[in-house]
């Protein structure tokens, strides 16, 4: 199993999983495997030990949130998995659930031990871990089927960088309805120009446009639609380099942003700027080794790869479970995540 | 209005004030939930309802008393009777849920007393080496917070603004620049002026509505208002004793939320020397209302909160 581990931590450095969606379904699996494979007492130390591993998981990729999520999604599984039996052991109706997070708790869920054994846990947590890699196989034919309410005819939809669940989306609406697309070429990285080819050979009527005209396209926009590499607890967003500026165009022009992702990349995490998550790549990606030269030392160049979003600017998000606002992310955090596993795999 | 009041329970007031003059600095909180809890134990009723209504009256001497400065007690005492109602609920013998009750309010002090610490931690991550973070008025809890990030060895500077009336400002200025901290002095009508060298604001608060505003200190809605032109987050750090059921809707719905005293605001010397004094009136309200649109986030021991996460923490709360 240490094997096992030690390689999926070697692709995760290496980046030969790479994508979000790759890696979310990597680590589930991986983790999956762990449970079923390894020795654990009760569900207090197979707690400890995915958090362990979670720790190291998070360290090989430290800026793929989903890593993060999905353990934490496990871990949410194992402590729900283990309350129902507790409940249905002891047939008490006292602790209704690990939700009652306040100050006037008549079980205080901190002091919840979760140290009993029971015999059926851990089939019920693969269960439950089968259904999370089911919710993930899924995903984009689940967004993609809410594409039709949200695209109509003769629709202009802009769309940033490379998406799939953003491709699956257009693609299905493109079936039923006819529409153009604005491909923004997104650069250094220039994924816009693989989305507009993909959409196109998908039969929609596609237009490239580079990331400086922007604004002056924005005013025929009806809609823009994008994905994003992360969304924070707050309902801000990481996404590629880029998509703020589209973002302030489409709040100028009063033109709805609709982001499309699955649920998978919610983060319990706050950014409190445009640094906090965010890595520098090569500027080698616009800037030619022999121009560098001419350059001397006082220019600086800087190629950041994520914007954040505030999520005053985005209107809508679009996941596998339906459509929601913004200030409903917190609700949707309680849903998915427990609260004790957000303080200790903390980031940074 | 005239409530009348119990004189059964006129001590209630007299052992508030010792527990107020002996700390002042602790939440309003933890001696409430103590004296509360000693009425319980000194109750003679034998019935559920026998006991709340002992409660309420208590609360009613706590609420009407000259002590009561903030109008979190209201709200935690409030909160303490809906705890009670709940817990009976689980123990239908009177006599086992009266033991508990006892044994759960002093969990609950010592949980409330815990709160502004568990807060420091949570906010923890928002203050970073090189900010300069905006405060108004006096909030022990922002000073927790600050203190405690300080204590870290964390390097921020802090901009105070006086907070006048009553120049609370000049207190937390005291305390800050004592834990070794820059602190700079302003008006309160020099904000605008100095917003964009902010990074954030915060404050304190002394109520949380349902909506997710506050009811805080005059002078920060239009401090709020200022950052959010400026697009500077504004972020909010109160325990969740603080949430109250009301909503108000407009300024003059948070008048019922506290007697204001006659205010001792300083006439200038001009304003005496008016001719028709029956023309001229001075208005100086100690609170005023932030809407949940100005307020970017709250720190409460609960976590970090969006406003619109406040209805449904409340929710869980009272019922």
């Amino acid at each position: 199993m240490e094997r096992q581990l030690e390689t999926f931590i070697l692709h995760l450095k290496r980046k030969t999983v790479a994508g979000s969606y790759q890696v979310s379904r990597a680590t589930a699996e991986v983790l999956r495997h762990y449970i079923s494979k390894e020795k654990w007492q009760n569900a207090q130390g197979l707690i400890e030990q995915i958090k362990a591993v979670g720790k190291r998981l998070i360290d090989a990729q430290p800026l793929e949130f989903c890593i993060g999520n999905i353990i934490r999604r496990v871990l949410f599984i194992i402590r729900e998995e283990y309350l129902t039996m507790m409940k249905s052991n002891t047939n008490s109706d006292s602790a209704s659930g690990a939700k009652q997070h306040t100050l006037l708790t008549y079980e205080d869920p901190e002091d919840i031990d979760y140290s009993e054994s029971f015999p059926r846990l851990k089939a019920s947590i693969i269960d439950g871990i089968n259904e999370l890699i089911d919710e993930l196989e899924g995903l984009h034919r689940n967004v993609a089927e809410q594409a039709i309410e949200h695209i109509h005819a003769n629709e202009t939809i802009m769309t940033l960088g490379c998406s799939k669940t953003v491709e699956e989306f257009l693609k299905e609406a493109g079936r039923k309805r006819k529409f153009g697309v604005i491909c923004v070429e997104t650069a250094p990285s220039l994924e816009g120009h693989k989305t507009a080819l993909s959409l196109s050979k998908a039969g929609i009527d596609t237009t490239l446009i580079t990331d400086s005209a922007v604004f002056a396209m924005m005013s025929r926009v009806n809609k823009v639609i994008i994905g994003t590499h992360a969304v924070m607890a707050n309902g801000g967003l990481v996404a590629q380099s880029g998509t703020h500026t589209l973002a302030v165009a489409a709040k100028y022009h009063s033109v709805p942003i609709v982001v499309c992702t699955g649920l998978y990349k919610l983060c319990p995490l706050y950014a409190y700027d445009q640094d906090t998550f965010n890595s520098f790549g090569s500027p080698g990606e616009y800037l030619k080794f022999e121009e560098a030269e001419y350059l001397e030392s006082n220019v600086h160049s800087y190629n950041p790869t994520f914007d954040y979003i505030p999520p005053e600017l985005v209107n809508l998000f679009i996941t596998n479970i339906g459509g929601h606002n913004p200030s409903y992310i917190y609700r949707l955090l309680q849903e998915y995540y427990d609260p004790r596993d957000i303080f200790e795999d903390e980031q940074q | 209005m005239t409530t009348i009041l119990n004189k059964d329970f006129a001590w209630v007031v007299d052992r508030f004030e010792v527990m107020i003059k002996k700390e002042s600095e602790v939440s309003v909180a933890i001696p409430a939930i103590k004296i509360l809890t000693e009425v319980i134990r000194t109750s003679h009723a034998t019935t559920i309802m026998g006991l709340q209504k002992d409660l309420e009256d208590a609360t009613k001497q706590l609420k009407n008393c000259p002590f009561n400065q903030s109008i979190s007690l209201s709200s935690v005492c409030d909160l303490f009777i809906r705890f009670v109602t709940r817990t009976s609920l689980d123990f239908p013998n009177f006599d086992q849920c009266k033991v508990n009750l006892i044994e759960r309010g002093e969990q609950l002090s010592t949980k409330s007393s815990m709160s502004r610490t568990k807060i420091s931690q949570l906010a923890d991550k928002f203050i970073r080496d090189g900010v300069t973070i905006l405060v108004h008025g006096y909030s022990r809890v922002v000073l927790a917070l600050l203190l405690n990030a300080a204590f870290q060895g964390k390097r921020f500077s802090v901009i105070v603004t006086e907070s006048r009336p009553d120049s609370s400002g000049y207190k937390t200025a005291i305390k800050l620049q004592a834990a070794k901290i820059p602190v700079k002095l302003i008006m309160d009508g020099g904000v605008s002026r100095i917003i964009d060298k902010v990074d954030y604001v915060l404050c304190g608060a002394e109520a949380i509505v349902e909506n997710g505003g506050i009811v805080n200190k005059i002078g920060t809605y239009q401090i709020s208002i200022v950052a959010k032109a400026f697009k500077k987050p504004f972020y909010v750090a109160a325990e969740s004793f603080k949430f109250t059921r009301s909503y108000p809707l407009n300024q003059s719905d948070i008048e019922s939320l506290k007697k204001e005293s006659p205010n001792d605001f300083k006439v200038c010397q001009s304003c005496s020397n008016c001719e028709k004094l029956d023309l001229l009136t001075i208005d100086s309200p100690t609170l005023d209302y932030t809407p949940p649109s100005y307020i970017t986030l709250l720190f409460t021991e609960l976590g970090v909160l969006t406003p619109s996460a406040v209805s449904d923490e409340l929710i869980k709360l009272y019922y």
